[in-house]
C-alpha cells in the first residue's frame, strides 16, 4: 500500500482537488482529505490496472509493478483496502459539513463504480481496439480518467460549500482537462520515451487509444484547443483560478 | 472479423467531442460572474437600479405637469434625490421578491424575460399613468421626459434580467437560455409610443391673445355657498330657500371631491386635471415647492416623509393653480375684479383679492368666517365688474344645526341686500350653492337674478359651464379651449356676450407677497374648522 501511493506520480488529481478547494476560499483540511481520498482511489485503481488479468503491465511509475513485487493476491488486498482507506478519510474528516461529506462520498463513489474506472476498464477490455469509434473512445476515457478528475475538482469546491454555478464551471473544466490528460497520455504512450515515463510504453497500441485512432498532430491538436476550453472555463472566477489554469497548461505542455 | 473504422479526421474529432459536451466553454461570463459573486452583488444594483427608475418616472410625472418643477432643473433633481430614496423602499422589497422567485425558478430563462419586462414596463407605466393623472397638457414636455425615464427603465430591466439570471443560476447550477433584451427595448418602445399617442390625445393650449376685450356691461356678483343642498327635502325649510326660489335655476352633479377642487372648478371652468387644485393639502418636500404626489410616491410624501421630517404638509394654495379663475380673467381684461374668501385664490394684478386664508386667520367658527367674508365683501365692494366671495360656514357648522341656522340666516339677510339690486338691473347675481361628500359625490344649484329674467325651468348644467357663463355675462369673450359654455337662458337676453378668443392662457403666478400666518397655522385652522380630518 505505501509503495503504491508513495511512489513517484505527478500527483495532479489530488492538486487540483487542493486547487479548487483554495479557489473557493475553504479551510485547507477539508480539500486535503479530498486530495488523499481522491489519491489512494487512483493508486488502487493503478494496481489493478497492472495485473495480469488486465494491462499485465512490468513498471508503473518507475517501479516494479505491485503484484509484481508483493504477489497478485497482495496487490487486489492493497487495491480493496486503499479504496476502504478512501472513502474512511473522507468519512471522518469533521472540516466539511456532514451532507457535503455525503455529497463528496457519493460522487466519488460514482467515480469508482460502475460509471466511473471499473465501468470504463470493463468497456476498455471489451472493447475491439479496430472497430472503435470516436464516441466509444470518449466513454471509455471520459469514466477511467475523467470521472476521476472531475470527483477531485469538485470534491475540493465542495468542501469549500461552493455553490451550484461554480460547481459547473468546475465540472466543465474538470471534463475538458481529463480527456486532455488522456490524449496526452496515449500520445505519449505512443511516442514517450519509456524511462522518462516510468512505465511500459507502446502497451495501449492495441487497446484504446485516441493517437491511434487519430494520430498524433491531431491528437495534440485536440489536447490544445481542450486546455483552452477548460481554462477558459475558469474566467468567471478571474485570478483566484490561476492555479487551476496553470495545471491546465502543464497538463498539454507534459512529457512524462 | 471486425473491419477496421476509417480514421476520423481533426473536424470530424472536433465535431463528435462538441456533440459529447467538450470544447464548447458553455460559460457566459456575466451571468457566471453574477452567480458566484455573492448575493450583494446582484441585489444591490438591483435596488439601486429600481430606485433611478421608478424616481426618475415620478420626478416626470411631476415635472410635466407642476410647471415650478418642469421649469426648474434645479428642483426637478433635487425632487429626483427625495424620490430616489424614497423609491429605496419598494426597490428593495422587489428585489428580495425577485430573487425568492429565481431561486425557485423551474424556467429561469422565462423568469428572467418576464421580471426583465415587469421592470420596465413599471417605471414607463407610473410615468405615463402619473403624467395622465397629474394632468398636465401637451405631449413634447412629457415626451422628452420620456428619454430619461425610457433609459433609466431599460437598465433596470436588463439589471433585473442578469440577476435574475445569475440568482438562479447561483442555486441550480444549470445554466439557462438567455432570453433577448431586444425584448426589453421592444417593451419600451411600446410604452412610449403609447405615451405619446396618449399625450398627442390630449389638447395642446394655445397661446394665450392678451389683452381680452371687454365689453363693459353690468356687474356679476357670485355669491359661493357651500354646504348647502338646495335639492334636499330638508333645505325646502332653510330660511334661504325661499329668497333663491325667484332665480333662473341650473344644477349640476359631478364625482366625489374636496370642496378646494369643486370650487376651483367652478371659478376656472375646466376640471382639476387642468387646473390642478384637487386637494385641501399639498405636499412639500425639504427645499421644493408643494406639489400633488406622484402616482407610486404617495406612501412617502403623504406618510413616511412626514414621519421623518423630510416632507411637510402645505396648505393648497393660488401658487399651485395653473388656470385663471374668473375674476382674474375679468383682471386681465382690464375690468375690476374683487374676490374674498375664495378657495386657492391669491393676489393678481388688477383684483382685489382676500384670500381664504387670510379670512379664516381672524375666525374662530364657521359663524365668524362667513361674518368675516360678507364684512370684508361689502367693505371693498367698488362696483367691480366682476365680484366673488365664498362661504363655507354651512359647511364648517354642518354637525351644529343651531350654528348653522344662525349663520344661513346672515346670509339671507346679505341676499336681502343683494337681490333687490339684480332685479333692478344693477348687478347680475349668481349664487352657487353646492355641497359635497366623499362618498355620495358633489352636485349643486346656480341661481341666477339677472333683472327680470327668471326661467321657470331647471336646466341641468356642467361645473365646467359656471365661470363661462359668468365672464360672458361681465362682457368677456370665452376661451375656447375651455371645456364648458355659457349657458345663455339662465341671463337676460341678449346680455350674454357671444365671442370668443383662442384661449387665458396658464395662470402664472406673479411673486407671492407676504402671507398673513403660515402655512402651519393655515393648517391648523382647517383642522380646527372641520377640513383634513
Amino acid at each position: 500500500m505505501r509503495d503504491a501511493v508513495l511512489s513517484p506520480g505527478k500527483r495532479i488529481r489530488p492538486l487540483v482537488a487542493l486547487a479548487a478547494g483554495e479557489l473557493v476560499r475553504a479551510k485547507p483540511a477539508g480539500p486535503l482529505a479530498v486530495a488523499i481520498a481522491v489519491e489512494y482511489v487512483h493508486a488502487a485503481s493503478l494496481v489493478l490496472d497492472d495485473l495480469p488479468s488486465m494491462d499485465n503491465a512490468v513498471r508503473r511509475r518507475g517501479r516494479t509493478a505491485i503484484h509484481l513485487a508483493y504477489g497478485v493476491a497482495t496487490a487486489e488486498l492493497a487495491s480493496v483496502t486503499l479504496l476502504a482507506r478512501a472513502f474512511e478519510v473522507l468519512a471522518r474528516e469533521a472540516g466539511i459539513a456532514p451532507d457535503l461529506r455525503a455529497r463528496i462520498c457519493r460522487e466519488l463513489a460514482a467515480a469508482v463504480g460502475a460509471s466511473g474506472c471499473c465501468g470504463g476498464q470493463a468497456a476498455d477490455l471489451a472493447a475491439d481496439p479496430a472497430a472503435l469509434a470516436l464516441d466509444d473512445l470518449e466513454s471509455i476515457h471520459a469514466r477511467k480518467t475523467g470521472a476521476l478528475f472531475v470527483a477531485a475538482v469538485r470534491g475540493g469546491a465542495l468542501a469549500g460549500k461552493a455553490n451550484e454555478a461554480a460547481l459547473e464551471a468546475l465540472t466543465l473544466y474538470a471534463r475538458n482537462l481529463g480527456l486532455a490528460f488522456q490524449i496526452t497520455d496515449d500520445v505519449l504512450d505512443l511516442e514517450g520515451d519509456p524511462d522518462r515515463l516510468g512505465k511500459d510504453t507502446q502497451r495501449d497500441a492495441h487497446r484504446a487509444n485516441f493517437a491511434a485512432v487519430l494520430g498524433i498532430d491531431s491528437s495534440r491538436a485536440l489536447v490544445t484547443e481542450l486546455v483552452e476550453t477548460a481554462t477558459a472555463a475558469l474566467t468567471p472566477f478571474r485570478g483566484r483560478a490561476a492555479v487551476l489554469a496553470d495545471l491546465a497548461g502543464y497538463v498539454r505542455d507534459r512529457r512524462s | 472479423m471486425t473491419s477496421p473504422s476509417p480514421r476520423p479526421t481533426l473536424s470530424e474529432a472536433r465535431t463528435k467531442l462538441r456533440e459529447l459536451g467538450y470544447l464548447q466553454s458553455r460559460v457566459e461570463r456575466f451571468v457566471f460572474r453574477r452567480a458566484l459573486e455573492g448575493i450583494a452583488v446582484l441585489f444591490l444594483p438591483v435596488v439601486a437600479t429600481g430606485a433611478v427608475a421608478l424616481s426618475m418616472a415620478e420626478t416626470a410625472a411631476v415635472a410635466a405637469s407642476q410647471f415650478r418643477y418642469g421649469g426648474s432643473p434645479g428642483a426637478a433633481a433635487l425632487l429626483f434625490l427625495h424620490l430616489f430614496f424614497a423609491a429605496l423602499f419598494p426597490s428593495v422589497v422587489f428585489a428580495a421578491a425577485l430573487f425568492f422567485a429565481a431561486g425557485r425558478s423551474e424556467n429561469p430563462g422565462s423568469g428572467a424575460a418576464v421580471s426583465g419586462l415587469l421592470a420596465v414596463a413599471g417605471p414607463l407605466f407610473l410615468w405615463i399613468f402619473g403624467t395622465l393623472r397629474l394632468g398636465s397638457e401637451g405631449a413634447a414636455a412629457p415626451l422628452l421626459w420620456g428619454i430619461p425615464v425610457s433609459l433609466a427603465s431599460l437598465l433596470f430591466g436588463a439589471t433585473v434580467r442578469a440577476a435574475f439570471l445569475g440568482r438562479a443560476f447561483a442555486e441550480s447550477g444549470r445554466l439557462p437560455s438567455r432570453p433577448r433584451r431586444a425584448v426589453l427595448l421592444f417593451a419600451a418602445a411600446v410604452a412610449v409610443c403609447v405615451g405619446a399617442v396618449l399625450f398627442a390625445m390630449r389638447r395642446e393650449p394655445a397661446r394665450p391673445t392678451p389683452p381680452l376685450p371687454a365689453r363693459r356691461a353690468e356687474a356679476v356678483v357670485v355669491v359661493g355657498i357651500d354646504g348647502l343642498a338646495l335639492d334636499s327635502p330638508c333645505a325646502r325649510d332653510e330660511p334661504i330657500a325661499g329668497r333663491l326660489s325667484g332665480g333662473a335655476k341650473g344644477w349640476w352633479e359631478t364625482h366625489p371631491a374636496s370642496p378646494a377642487e369643486i370650487w376651483t372648478d367652478l371659478a376656472t371652468g375646466v376640471p382639476a386635471a387642468r387646473h390642478g387644485v384637487r386637494a385641501l393639502e399639498w405636499v412639500r418636500p425639504v427645499g421644493l415647492p408643494p406639489l400633488a404626489p406622484p402616482p407610486g410616491a404617495s406612501w412617502y410624501l403623504r406618510g413616511a416623509g412626514l414621519a421623518l421630517g423630510t416632507v411637510s404638509r402645505a396648505p393648497v394654495s393660488a401658487r399651485e393653480r395653473r388656470s385663471l379663475a374668473f375674476w382674474e380673467v375679468a383682471a386681465s381684461a382690464g375690468l375690476p375684479a374683487l374676490a374674498v374668501g375664495w378657495w386657492a385664490s391669491g393676489p393678481w394684478p388688477g383684483a382685489a383679492i382676500v384670500e381664504n386664508r387670510e379670512i379664516l386667520a381672524r375666525s374662530a367658527s364657521g359663524v365668524d368666517v362667513d361674518f368675516a367674508v360678507i364684512r370684508e365683501f361689502e367693505r371693498r365692494y367698488e362696483g367691480q365688474s366682476v365680484a366673488a366671495l365664498y362661504l363655507p360656514g354651512a359647511d364648517i357648522l354642518r354637525g351644529d344645526p343651531s350654528r348653522r341656522g344662525e349663520t344661513l340666516a346672515r346670509l339671507a339677510l346679505f341676499l336681502d341686500r343683494w337681490i333687490p339690486r339684480a332685479r333692478s338691473g344693477e348687478v347680475a347675481l349668481v349664487v352657487l350653492a353646492a355641497d359635497s361628500h366623499p362618498d355620495a359625490g358633489s352636485h349643486g344649484r346656480i341661481v341666477v337674478f339677472d333683472a327680470a329674467t327668471a326661467s321657470p325651468r331647471i336646466r341641468s348644467i356642467r361645473p365646467v359651464d359656471v365661470a363661462p357663463s359668468i365672464l360672458a355675462r361681465a362682457g368677456i369673450p370665452v376661451a375656447r379651449d375651455l371645456p364648458g359654455r355659457p349657458v345663455a337662458a339662465l341671463f337676460r337676453p341678449g346680455r350674454v356676450d357671444s365671442t370668443t378668443v383662442a384661449t387665458y392662457g396658464e395662470r402664472v403666478a406673479p411673486t407671492p407677497a407676504a402671507r398673513p400666518g403660515t402655512d402651519r397655522e393655515y393648517l391648523e385652522k382647517l383642522k380646527s374648522l372641520g377640513y383634513l380630518n
